[in-house]
């Protein structure tokens, strides 16, 4: 086992758990996110007025962390900060195997007293090699043993994505925004102020873990940037990472006495790292799941030329600008693909040069998916991207009993078949509850969908690149 | 070694700004192509030294104090034989002193003439989170208006060299856009190699630019080059 591993497994993947600080105010709800935890849960508090409380939820309750008579893995501070130091001695007492401080208030505030007892923390932690994660944070997030941070994340089945997050709220949209979109974690971690463990710990870990197949990073700044820098390029090489950098740091004034020093801002230094490391940039959540979908059901991308079908003639258009503006090709098909579509195409109100518009074509579930074959067979494309328009997929179904479904089928069967990604525009207009119904079912069968011919061709554009870096 | 030489003569001096004769001591050091400078203390020095070196030769003023050559009548360029060069010294030491009377002249730098090449830039700057950054682009007076760069964390590999020159918007001009000499791309990787190499093992350089470096078909020249140091 891998010394990170060692380090991080007992905080990862606890068989014992304490909550110290919950309370009624806050509904509970550290306790209340255990309620699936597959180990044992304990609390600590010792303000009697919680305790009925804690009672009710059928947790045993102690007056300390030293008190517990059984050996704990994992514990959650919810405290305030001026209790923290306490907290982190007993921890420390108690050999556990890794501490998460919910409590903030730390240096984030830029106050003293904050700072003070950030500083505190940090050397306790430190000088007794305590693994604590944050301050300010929402911690580890395994459904597959049921250890959540919010109530409403799933348990049970693990994912194979991990995520690793300064940001609590970001752990936690990323954990219920990826379910939805097929994405499941298979651990994450949100680790705020990160004044003991660090981004590059939880990379390093990441890589190791069994689980994880891909890894996601939201991240505001780092402190060991050689270590992180080393440590990336190590991981990436194995694994797909994507990196999502939040704001911009300001380390201090810089000198300008070079034309290099004035020219190397921040951003585009995070931006050369990224790339040369061989992770991928995104630039917001969306776009970091839209291109972990992309990533875990489209087939491995070979080449940047792609075959578009829209539905109509105006979407025609605008996919074609959408996918060339992200910097992708949309060559002319072979000679061979235009004798095949003449055979069976209408072209009264429709086109198939490249993009598509398959218009009253679309009435018949066997031409679709004739016409996305044929351009899966084409050897000038690469990629295959069929707009599904909900407004008129929903117009057809009142003609055509179970139109959708249908097509569902057919896609399905396709995917399977065919040999290049494949990804579909989920164009909603104004049938916005429509198409949360269709996502849903595209998501089951995992066919990647995409809300615009923007974020579709973004999107592909990422893959593209990730695998072009990482054939050669 | 030499680099370690000039470094503490400028330390014992209190410097962080070597000469570009320093810099490019160090460069030649670092195994990059520069162009033959030396010093003159006298003017019989530089006309010996052009007739050493073979016309047309550069002068550049040499002083640590004098930041911007060109702007205090400092240098001379496309000398043709010993009579230019003898004028070009006056004018220049007379030129520095009306500009900065207070400035220390070491000398005046006799240089070749390098035929123009395509001018690009290779610097190197160090970020606060990553350390040693180094920059590629399109140089001379291009890199303040355009600002066609890219960038790369040192130690670079061969691929990274090889990346970061085809990135830049210019990458056409440096395949010999319509008909114009190319440059040797396997060199510029080459060079950008070597500067990593050094930077990664000289943590009392700060930044470093050289700039313009001239990119010809068959090589490549730094023709002018500033190192600072940490303080």
């Amino acid at each position: 086992m891998k010394d990170i591993v060692k380090k991080l497994d007992r905080a990862f993947n606890p068989r014992s758990v304490a909550v110290v600080g919950d309370k009624r105010e806050m509904g509970y709800m550290w306790l209340r996110s255990l309620a699936h935890f597959q180990g044992r849960v304990y609390s600590v508090q010792i303000d009697e007025r919680e305790l009925p409380g804690i009672e009710e939820l059928g947790v045993k309750n102690y007056l300390s962390l030293l008190d517990i008579p059984d050996e704990i893995d994992y514990v959650i501070v919810a405290v305030p900060r001026a209790v923290a130091p306490k907290i982190v001695k007993d921890c420390i007492e108690k050999k556990v195997g890794g501490v998460m401080l919910f409590t903030s208030g730390f240096a984030e505030t830029n106050t003293e007293e904050g700072i003070r007892l950030q500083r505190i923390i940090a050397e306790m932690a430190r000088e007794a090699n305590l693994n604590l994660i944050g301050p300010n944070c929402v911690g580890i997030f395994n459904p597959k043993i049921g250890l959540c941070h919010a109530m409403d994340q799933y348990y049970g089945d693990g994912g194979n994505v991990g995520f690793i997050s300064q940001s609590g709220t970001h752990a936690t949209f990323f954990s219920l925004m990826g379910e939805v979109n097929g994405i499941r974690v298979s651990k994450s971690v949100s680790y705020g102020n990160a004044v003991v463990l660090d981004s590059t710990d939880y990379l390093e870990y990441l890589g190791e873990d069994e689980d994880t197949e891909i890894i996601g990073l939201y991240i505001e700044g780092v402190k060991n940037g050689r270590q992180f820098f080393s440590t990336l390029r190590e991981v990436a090489k194995r694994k797909p990472v994507l990196i999502w950098k939040g704001g911009q740091t300001e380390e201090g004034s810089r000198a300008t006495a070079s034309h290099t020093a004035s020219l190397a801002e921040s951003p585009l230094i995070w931006e050369a790292l990224i790339r040369q490391c061989g992770a991928i940039k995104v630039d917001n959540l969306e776009q970091l799941l839209d291109t972990i979908a992309a990533l875990l059901y489209a087939r491995p991308a070979t080449g940047n030329r792609v075959g578009l079908c829209a539905m109509t003639g105006g979407q025609s258009v605008v996919i074609a600008d959408a996918f060339a503006k992200a910097g992708l090709e949309i060559p002319l098909l072979t000679e061979r693909s235009y004798r095949e579509f003449a055979s069976f195409f209408d072209i009264i109100g429709s086109s198939y040069r490249n993009p598509l518009d398959i218009s009253s074509n679309f009435r018949s579930l066997d031409n679709i998916i004739r016409c996305i074959d044929i351009l899966n067979n084409d050897q000038h494309i690469d990629a295959v991207v069929l707009e599904l328009s909900v407004l008129f997929l929903t117009r057809l179904g009142w003609l055509v009993p179970n139109f959708f479904d249908n097509l569902i089928d057919a896609l399905t069967d396709y995917k399977t078949r065919s040999n290049k990604p494949f990804l579909t525009i989920l164009v909603s207009a104004h049938a916005e509850s429509e198409a949360i119904t269709a996502k849903k079912k595209l998501v089951e069968r995992g066919i990647p969908s995409f809300p615009s011919f923007e974020r579709g061709a973004k999107t592909l554009k990422k893959v593209v690149e990730y695998y072009r870096l990482h054939s050669a | 070694m030499a680099i370690e030489k000039v470094i503490s003569a400028a330390r014992k001096e209190g410097r962080t700004y070597l000469t570009e004769l320093e810099s490019k001591q160090i460069l030649k050091e670092a195994g990059i192509n520069t162009t033959e400078i030396k010093l003159a203390r006298t003017k019989k020095e530089a006309t010996s030294l052009a007739k050493e070196l073979g016309f047309p030769v550069v002068l550049k003023i040499v002083s640590p104090d004098v930041l911007h050559k060109t702007d205090a009548g400092g240098v001379k360029l496309n000398l043709k034989n010993e009579e230019e060069v003898a004028k070009a010294y006056d004018e220049i030491i007379s030129s520095v002193k009306k500009h900065q009377p207070n400035a220390n002249i070491q000398g005046v730098a006799v240089q070749n003439m390098a035929r123009q090449g395509i001018e690009v830039i290779i610097g190197m700057n160090k970020d606060p989170q990553f350390g040693p950054v180094l920059m590629f682009g399109l140089g001379g007076i291009l890199v303040e208006v355009l600002k066609d760069v890219s960038f790369r964390i040192v130690p670079l590999t061969r691929r990274d060299a090889r990346e970061m020159i085809r990135e830049i918007k210019g990458y056409p001009i440096l395949e010999g856009y319509r008909g114009q000499e190319p440059a040797n791309i396997a060199i510029l990787e080459e060079m950008l190699l070597k500067v990593s190499d050094f930077v990664e093992n000289r943590p009392q350089i700060k930044e470093l630019d050289i700039n313009p470096i001239f990119a010809y078909k068959d090589g490549a020249v730094a023709v002018d080059a500033r190192v600072i140091l940490e303080p």
